[in-house]
């Protein structure tokens, strides 16, 4: 850095800014590229025995050959992806309902009541967030597929991938539940309301932008799965549309890059759409855990 | 005096309990262990039926066609054998086989014995393999010197019989594999509830009796010392009875052996002087010799026919079977273990040596020694609980507090099924040997102790030399360790740096288009990891991917990315720089927005410079915010599973391997899963270290 004490003047940084542009976009673009370039085949072009520089530049261009949605419509009609997408969908939003409703709950009991063991429950929940995932995998997979038979199963996942969301839901929702006042509450009970119609008429309304956030970061973590729906998933028609979109570009069958990245398009841009809207909230939340922690 | 009343009466309910859940859990093993030695009684009876039968298979092997005669007279009229194949690996024939499907073509079409094994027939494919695995097997051991690989294999299947392969060998080498299934024998051992439920009662009632004579004039807690004393009591002496029933079980079932040894004896005799008599088939002898013992009675009968017929061998020699003298039948070589060593329990008399008995069953029965007692533990720490008011008290707070763990209940059920049960279940198969095999053993049947640990932990050679070429083992816990470290740190230093930069520049006021800016640096962060390294895998790609087009273009050769482990860790390290950086980038930006402008202005006055502003202002503002930042980075860039997994897929050979994603290969490419639970636990161990490291390197930072 120079050690003017002026302004510095602004176009290297928009130069050096430009650059990391290009160097962020550029996957994306390659991802479009793909998806509407009409054929399964890496490459955007292809290229004549002696390239020229011209061709080689070309070889770059993120812009298909021929422009066509051809990769899309296969996709739904001679591939199993709206299944998939289906699954995914089912799966997600059954992890968003079990899930926030176990850490509505549990949140507003930590909250709201003393009793034996709340701190020990609290600090339990935050403990479990360091066990490795890989650790738990082998037992979860001997339970839920060896023991209990739900291999290719939504309820399987649904189980596992609400269970593991449960503390990061719990912390969230307790510290929103703190910030309510109780007075709400003890006016409330003097008017003869049980805990429950306090529970779900005066706290749930109230927090509903928490719960709203909690239950759009389960989604979301759900929808993303890839390792446990893996090792789970055994079905084809079964599949999520994670462990999909690798079954068309992994493995020792033709590579479809084009079916993947039509997939990916479709999968992720409503997610990354809702990353941006919510991601202040997760910084927040996540480096407040950290604090904690 | 009521008080008295309601701690004998909760003393005696603690009592009945503990005793219950204790008897209850030794009954429970107990049973178990009963039926495992009925199961391994089973076994061995099939193991010298099958020994039998490749003594009988040598014997006639000089002709492949004369195989499946002698498998079928041996076979004739048993029920206890499902299927028998011979298959012979070196002629690549299935020479004998009892099952009708084999001889049946894809058209229903007859076929001939001995049949030419087909590449594409998967059954085939199974015969074979298993045929060059036991061959492997028996070289193996040979050239170890030790009982090393098993050279007979069990499997169970579907049925609830047992699959058996053995070798059988010809002028010493190994010819081919027998394959034997047993039928399914479901003979669960009788249940004994009468004694543990007598146990149970009895003590209780002894306790009762005395607690009324003598406990009016006991103090509570040495009321409660006698309470723990008499479930003690019981528990041990029922423990003891429970120990000494199984001895005795397994000496009976070794009866059962013997008495199949002897059986089994027999009937090779008659079978192999019926086949020899066919042989001579010229002579009409045939219905004396046709007549094969045909079921259980008749070949329990004692082994007559084994030293009565010498003068039979008088024929010409020409074949081994002809050759053949029974007084050489020595059944005892049958009874071996899966090893094919000799078991020595049987004497030739029948007799069986207790003293081997014990040591075969010494491993197990300290197991079970060690299982029991804890479940003796697990009894008296319930009486004690019941007994002295504190599951009383636990009850009373569960009733006052009942509101509130109804709310807790459901997320803690599920939390403790699935969380933390999973991850306790998953220590203690770090203990064991599990592999996808033996799935159904109970844990302490395959319990190993630390052997995984000391496999992984000890194995320090990162080096293989051979022939004089040194080559890293990309397999070795240390290298993989090693590499991870060298993941975690060139990642978390590249994100935090661009990051960090980045920041500094967005933060630049009165820069132009700073908001669309930060949308587009935070895109990669949205998109999901795994889509983000099949991408960049892609892009990799050697042949066809964009980055070999661009290294053409400044006129380079193309890279084969994946090849080698420098430009194989690259390919990961961009895709993971790629995706880490934003996050980096807006918590920087957060916490450099909420720095008071004050600041800058009181350094500026004091005639800071812009490299002193930023070392003595803008840093020591950002370490709130960045120090969780990249503790958390640190532990997500460790666990980075997605990305190595997907975009290098540890290529070359491992060498991109990090610790999740080995311990994952570990368990799903290799079934190990008593190991590679054993290598996740050691990451546990790591990442539980450097938690501990870090909080004290943070306080002591904050302390100062």
């Amino acid at each position: 850095m120079s050690r003017r004490s002026g302004e510095l003047p602004h176009w290297p940084m928009h130069l050096f800014l430009l650059l990391m542009v290009v160097v962020t976009i550029y996957p994306i673009l390659w991802v479009f590229t793909v998806a509407f370039s009409g054929q399964q085949n890496l490459a955007f072009v292809t290229l004549p025995a002696d390239p020229t520089l011209v061709d080689r530049l070309r070889a770059i261009m993120p812009w298909p050959q021929n422009v066509s949605a051809q990769n899309f419509v296969d996709l739904f009609s001679d591939q199993p992806f709206a299944r998939w997408l289906l699954n995914s969908v089912i799966v997600a939003a059954a992890t968003t309902v079990v899930g926030v409703f176990l850490a509505c709950t549990a949140g507003y009991a930590f909250s709201r009541f003393k009793f034996p063991g709340q701190r020990a429950g609290l600090m339990s929940f935050l403990v479990s967030q360091m066990f490795p995932g890989t650790l738990t995998l082998i037992p979860l997979y001997i339970i839920i597929v060896q023991w209990l038979g739900l291999g290719s199963n939504y309820l399987g996942l649904i189980l596992v991938y609400s269970t593991t969301a449960i503390p990061f839901c719990v912390w969230m929702l307790k510290g929103y539940f703190d910030t309510i006042p109780k007075e709400l509450e003890e006016s409330a009970l003097m008017d003869g309301a049980s805990t429950t119609t306090i529970f779900f008429r005066i706290i749930l309304p109230l927090a509903k932008p928490a719960v709203a956030v909690t239950a759009l970061f389960s989604f979301m973590t759900a929808w993303n799965e890839f390792i446990l729906a893996l090792t789970f998933l055994d079905k084809e028609e079964m599949y999520t549309a994670p462990v999909g979109l690798r079954f068309f570009v992994g493995g020792f069958a033709e590579q479809q890059w084009g079916y993947f990245a039509a997939g990916s398009i479709v999968a992720a841009v409503p997610i990354v759409v809702l990353f941006m809207y919510l991601q202040k909230y997760l910084v927040s939340g996540l480096t407040a855990g950290a604090v904690k922690g | 005096m009521s008080e008295r009343r309601t701690s004998r009466r909760q003393l005696t309910i603690g009592v009945l309990i503990g005793l219950a859940v204790g008897v209850g859990v030794i009954y429970w093993l107990g049973a178990a262990g009963r039926a495992s030695t009925q199961q391994a009684a089973q076994q061995q009876t099939s193991l010298i039926t099958l020994g039998s039968l490749v003594e009988l298979v040598q014997l006639v092997d000089d002709d492949l066609g004369a195989v499946q005669p002698a498998v079928e007279r041996f076979a004739a009229g048993r029920g206890d054998l499902a299927e028998v194949r011979v298959v012979d690996v070196d002629a690549r024939r299935l020479v004998a086989s009892t099952v009708a499907a084999d001889l049946r073509g894809e058209d229903g079409e007859a076929l001939e014995l001995p049949l030419r094994l087909q590449r594409k027939n998967e059954d085939h494919k199974v015969w074979y393999d298993l045929g060059q695995e036991l061959r492997a097997a028996v070289t193996a051991n040979l050239d170890e010197g030790r009982a090393w690989k098993e050279e007979i294999l069990v499997e169970r299947d579907a049925e609830g019989g047992r699959r058996y392969a053995a070798p059988y060998t010809r002028d010493d080498e190994i010819a081919g594999v027998v394959l034997l299934t047993s039928s399914a024998e479901a003979s669960a051992p009788a249940p004994r509830w009468a004694l543990a439920l007598g146990v149970v009662l009895g003590a209780t009632l002894l306790f009762f009796l005395l607690s009324l004579a003598v406990g009016g004039s006991l103090s509570p807690r040495a009321h409660g010392a006698l309470a723990v004393g008499v479930a003690a009591l019981g528990l041990v002496a029922y423990l003891l009875l429970a120990v000494g029933d199984l001895d005795g079980e397994r000496l009976g079932v070794e009866s059962d052996v013997a008495a199949a040894l002897d059986a089994e004896g027999s009937r090779f005799a008659e079978v192999v002087e019926a086949l020899r008599d066919a042989e001579q088939a010229a002579v009409p002898d045939e219905p004396t010799a046709d007549e094969p013992a045909t079921d259980e009675s008749a070949a329990a009968e004692p082994a007559a026919g084994a030293g009565e017929e010498p003068a039979a061998v008088a024929a010409e020699p020409v074949s081994a079977l002809a050759a053949w003298d029974p007084a050489g039948v020595d059944p005892g070589r049958w009874d071996v273990d899966l090893f094919r060593v000799p078991r020595d329990v049987i004497a030739a008399d029948g007799t069986i040596d207790g003293v081997r008995v014990d040591a075969l069953f010494a491993d197990t029965k300290n197991r079970f020694r060690v299982v029991f007692g804890l479940f003796v533990v697990l009894g008296l720490v319930l009486v004690a609980y019941i007994g002295l008011g504190y599951a009383h008290r636990t009850w009373r707070a569960a009733r006052a507090h009942r509101e509130a763990y109804a709310y807790v209940a459901p997320a803690m059920i599920g939390m403790l099924v699935l969380v933390f049960f999973p991850f306790f279940y998953g220590i203690a198969l770090s203990f064991t040997n599990q592999t996808i095999y033996n799935l159904d053993e109970p844990l302490y049947k395959i319990w190993v102790g630390f052997d995984n640990y000391i496999e992984i932990l000890t194995d320090v050679d990162l080096v293989l030399e051979t022939e004089g070429e040194r080559q890293v083992r990309y397999d070795n816990f240390y290298y993989t360790l090693l590499f991870t470290i060298l993941w975690t740190v060139s990642n978390v230093t590249i994100g935090v740096s661009v990051g960090l930069f980045l920041a500094l520049i967005l933060n630049t006021k009165g820069l132009a288009l700073r908001p669309i800016y930060r949308v587009l640096l935070i895109l990669p962060w949205a998109v999901p990891n795994y889509i983000t390294a099949l991408i960049w895998k892609g892009m990799f790609h050697q042949q066809f991917g964009v980055i070999n087009q661009l290294l053409q273009i400044v006129g380079l050769d193309p890279v084969a990315w994946f090849d080698k482990p420098t430009t194989s860790f690259l390919t990961v390290l961009t895709t993971n720089g790629w995706l880490s950086f934003p996050f980096m980038m807006v918590v920087s930006l957060g916490a450099l927005q909420s720095i008071p402008a004050d600041l800058y202005e009181a350094a500026r006055v004091d005639g800071a410079s812009r490299w002193q502003q930023f070392r003595l202002v803008t840093l020591p503002s950002l370490k709130p915010a960045l120090v969780p930042a990249v503790i958390l980075s640190v532990v997500w860039t460790f666990n980075m599973f997605n990305i190595i997994y997907l975009v290098s897929e540890g290529q070359p050979g491992g060498a991109t391997e990090i610790l999740v994603t080995q311990a994952y290969k570990l368990a799903f490419e290799q079934y190990q899963y008593g190991y590679s639970a054993a290598y996740a636990t050691v990451i546990f161990g790591i990442l539980l270290l450097y938690g501990t490291w870090q909080n004290r390197v943070t306080k002591a930072y904050e302390g100062v």
